[in-house]
């Protein structure tokens, strides 16, 4: 918790359940931002999902953190008071019926993104359309009534009604927050989904401009969580089942976060992505083209150099995961992979470096991993760790994510000379192989395995731990990629020329 | 219900309505009158009396059959009552209740294939659907999706092909549900080992519980071999496991020709022939199904290249036709 408070700031930092509170690539980054630029003053509107997840800040905020203020929006779902019937604003209404007609037209259709952007504005408090209305009146029950009936292929109303209102309640919360929000001069978002929509609103109501920076993509990401879910139920019977057709509330949910999306960026300019295939994919997620371009993360070569020295003359057979125990990251894969290479080279140790207690449970299953493939001796559970610490006594830093973007690790341990195996995902081949010729002329500077195969991480580890002349090849390559293309001076540049060019288009703050 | 009351009640009237008249000893029109009246209530006494004697069936329309006896009785004094009792009387007794009328027998509906949606993909067609990288993401993904409700054993190996597909959607879906796949097996592994050792701690390594343990988790190794779901060393390991708790039972329960089938299986697997073959005969000394051990054992045989014996085997597995999945194999070999 924090109580600074401000009158005004220059830039508001919009962020979904990650910094200060969560420990990780994009917090990391943030936090590299902030300090980059201590004569910006920013003010951080932090989102989270309930209070009780996020406990106490991972990060100290930056004395330029002029102001802060955090909203939970899965907090406030019951009413405080007796409800009572309501008739609700009938032109508001109208405006839903319309979006809802809008919406079955598909996203391209030009009309659907107006009506849209009319109904977020008549959410604001004060606004026609009340989140008083939406839950209690009876025109809001007869659109969800003739919604279901018409559309709706899941037999259930009750888990049909809920889901309507679990999903769209959060909105008017960032409306509000929208309204009364301190005056900023430049919104930048880290993300869409929550986040961008409240980016998107700030820059509807009062023209601030919105900069938003994409580490993964939102959108995809949640589409991978729904696709995953237990929670959401598919009450559908074996006779009304279509096996190849998602469950209809699973749809739902995908929708509603590609429209969050689409308005996000609808309103961003310009809209980053860290590498080539996310911008492409920002592009096919309704960005608009001309918007987009790619600014690598980068990092402080300075913290990192000096321990080149401190190695010993040949590789330590350590391999070293550093990361959250989360399954995006699949701990699993790297502990399947280190039975292999405990069989092929006895003595090597597998290290996880990072916290465990964000997904407790997926932390027991891998433990519980380790004990049913007899790895108690070789793989070992540090918990968070300075990476400085960590690089000189290290063989190769691992990655076995089944998902990232441009992870920071493994350019840090370029910067202390040590090679990386990693899964093919995100920008992950670029920073091993390299992207261009020129680049790739430095030769690799690790190994690329395909996702989820133990076998192949194994053999690619043992590869270059087993040959000296090859590792320390790759520790060379590694050293001038980084040098050359992943330095934060390189980043901070760009980043400074996104925010004059958006302050130069919103001289006050408002 | 027959009400003994009201039949009295009838006989008593009619006899008062005769004698009545006889009694007045004239002939006169009050006379008449008292006996048509009398005669007439006894009339309706009767036949309230004998309608609770007809069956449901034949005592419709109720007013009708009442006044149809009333009128009876009425209009033929005695010879109608006597004859409406008669009647009354042959119906109930001779007359048998048409029982089987009253339920009609339908014919069994037939489930209409037609109306349910046809999927998009037939079963043979999925694998080389989701190969195709051309094909369209939208329709490989609802490809996935159905990939749900097919066994372990046929999915996995088709999601482990897309694991390395270009599309990173269908590679994460693909990773998740071979996920899912795993974590079940392994979570039961999970449980059923604390389970061993408490049983192991409570009991000892000989008890009743502590077997049934450990063929459990003999099988649920399998389950990971056999679903494909384990690969290269994680595969010998499993192997290993499944082997060393098929070891545990069986040295405890020589006769379990279920686990000495799988014992010889897996020995099989750990190219250890010689015992394999031991353990296979011994299951089918044990008195498992020739079906069941024959086909292992030729493929046994054909692995150590001696054909003759695989080919005789083929011939003995012939004779039984319980195996239509197995028939091009035994047909191939009992060629000529």
């Amino acid at each position: 918790m924090s109580t600074r408070k401000a009158e005004s700031a220059d830039v508001a930092l919009v962020l979904e359940g990650t910094f200060p509170y969560v420990s990780g690539g994009v917090s990391s980054w943030i936090n590299q931002i902030i300090r980059a630029y201590p004569e910006i003053r920013f003010a951080i509107v932090f989102l989270g999902s309930r209070r009780e997840d996020y406990k106490e800040f991972k990060y100290q905020l930056p004395d330029n953190v002029v102001h802060f203020e955090e909203h939970y929006l899965y907090e406030n779902l019951n009413a405080h008071y007796q409800p009572a019937k309501r008739d609700g604003d009938p032109q508001a209404f109208k405006l839903i019926d319309q979006l809802i007609d809008a919406l079955h037209q598909g996203p391209d259709h030009p009309q659907t993104m107006e009506v849209f952007r009319q109904v977020a504005l008549e959410m604001r408090p004060g606004g026609k359309l009340r989140l008083e209305d939406f839950l209690y009146s009876q025109r809001s029950w007869e659109i969800i009534c003739s919604v279901y009936r018409d559309h709706c292929s899941d037999p259930s109303f009750v888990d049909f009604f809920w889901t309507v209102r679990i999903m769209f309640q959060p909105l008017w919360l960032l409306a509000r927050v929208a309204s009364e929000l301190i005056p900023v001069r430049v919104t930048h978002c880290a993300s869409t989904g929550y986040a961008g929509f409240l980016g998107g609103l700030l820059e509807q109501t009062r023209g601030t401009p919105l900069v938003l920076s994409e580490h993964g993509i939102y959108t995809k990401e949640r589409k991978i969580d729904l696709f995953k879910s237990e929670w959401i139920r598919d009450n559908r019977n074996i006779f009304q089942r279509d096996p190849t057709e998602l469950s209809y509330f699973r749809q739902m949910w995908i929708h509603f976060f590609e429209w969050m999306g689409r308005y996000c960026y609808a309103s961003a300019d310009p809209i980053i992505a860290l590498y080539e295939a996310n911008r492409l994919r920002q592009v096919a997620d309704g960005a608009a083209p001309e918007r987009t371009f790619n600014i690598p993360n980068g990092i402080a070569l300075a913290r990192f150099a000096p321990l080149r020295t401190q190695r010993p003359a040949t590789p330590p057979p350590v391999l070293c995961l550093i990361g959250r125990v989360v399954p995006i990251k699949d701990i699993k894969t790297f502990v399947r992979a280190m039975r292999r290479v405990a069989n092929e080279l006895p003595g090597a140790e597998g290290w996880i470096a990072g916290p465990a207690e964000e997904d407790p449970s997926y932390a027991e299953e891998c433990q519980s991993l380790v004990r049913s493939l007899g790895l108690e001796e070789n793989i070992r559970f540090l918990g968070f760790q300075k990476v400085e610490d960590l690089m000189p006594r290290i063989g190769l830093v691992v990655l076995s994510s089944i998902s990232e973007a441009l992870p920071l690790v493994l350019l840090e341990g370029y910067a202390a000379g040590v090679p990386a195996v990693s899964t093919d995902v995100g920008s992950c081949r670029q920073l091993v192989e390299g992207l261009d010729a020129a680049d790739r002329a430095l030769g690799p500077s690790g190994k690329i395995v395909p996702i989820a195969d133990p076998q192949q991480l194994a053999d690619a580890a043992l590869s270059l731990l087993n040959d000296p002349v090859a590792w320390q090849a790759a520790s060379q390559a590694a050293i001038a990629r980084v040098e050359r293309y992943y330095t934060d001076t390189m980043m901070f540049d760009r980043y400074r020329a996104v925010y004059d060019k958006a302050f130069r288009q919103a001289p006050g703050a408002h | 219900m027959i009400n003994l009351k009201l039949g009295i009640a009838a006989v008593l009237l009619e006899l008062g309505a005769w004698s009545g008249p006889l009694l007045l000893g004239g002939q006169t029109d009050s006379a008449l009158a008292s006996y048509l009246l009398v005669h007439a209530l006894a009339c309706v006494m009767l036949s309230l009396f004998l309608f609770p004697l007809l069956s449901t069936r034949q005592a419709r329309p109720r007013l009708a059959i009442v006044l149809l006896m009333m009128v009876c009785s009425y209009a033929v004094p005695i010879a109608g009552f006597l004859g409406v009792l008669a009647a009354a009387l042959v119906l109930r007794l001779y007359r048998k209740p048409a029982t089987h009328t009253d339920f009609e027998s339908l014919q069994m509906p037939e489930f209409d294939q037609h109306q349910r949606r046809q999927g998009h993909f037939r079963h043979a067609g999925l694998r080389s659907f989701l190969g195709n990288i051309h094909a369209p993401i939208q329709s490989r993904l609802r490809a996935m999706v159905a990939l749900q409700y097919v066994s372990g054993r046929t999915a996995s190996p088709l999601l482990r092909t897309v694991l390395s597909d270009p599309s990173e959607d269908l590679r994460l879906l693909a990773y998740g549900m071979l996920d899912t796949l795993e974590k079940r097996v392994n979570s039961s592994i999970d449980a059923e080992l604390s389970a061993l050792h408490a049983a192991q701690e409570a009991a000892g390594n000989a008890a009743l519980r502590t077997l049934e343990s450990a063929q459990r988790l003999s099988d649920l190794y399998w389950e990971l071999i056999y679903q494909e779901l384990v690969q290269g060393d994680l595969r010998k390991h499993a192997i290993k496991e499944s082997l060393r708790y098929c070891d545990w039972v069986l040295a405890e329960q020589t006769d379990n020709a279920q686990l000495c089938l799988r014992r010889g299986r897996l020995l099989h697997e750990q190219k250890r022939p010689d015992e394999a073959a031991q353990a296979y005969a011994q299951a089918r000394e044990l008195g498992l199904p020739a079906t069941r051990v024959l086909p292992y054992q030729a493929e046994l045989c054909f692995d150590r290249k001696d054909f003759a014996q695989a080919h005789a085997l083929m011939q003995e597995l012939a004779q039984w036709s319980a195996l239509p999945r197995l028939r091009p194999v035994v047909d191939y070999w009992s060629g000529p």
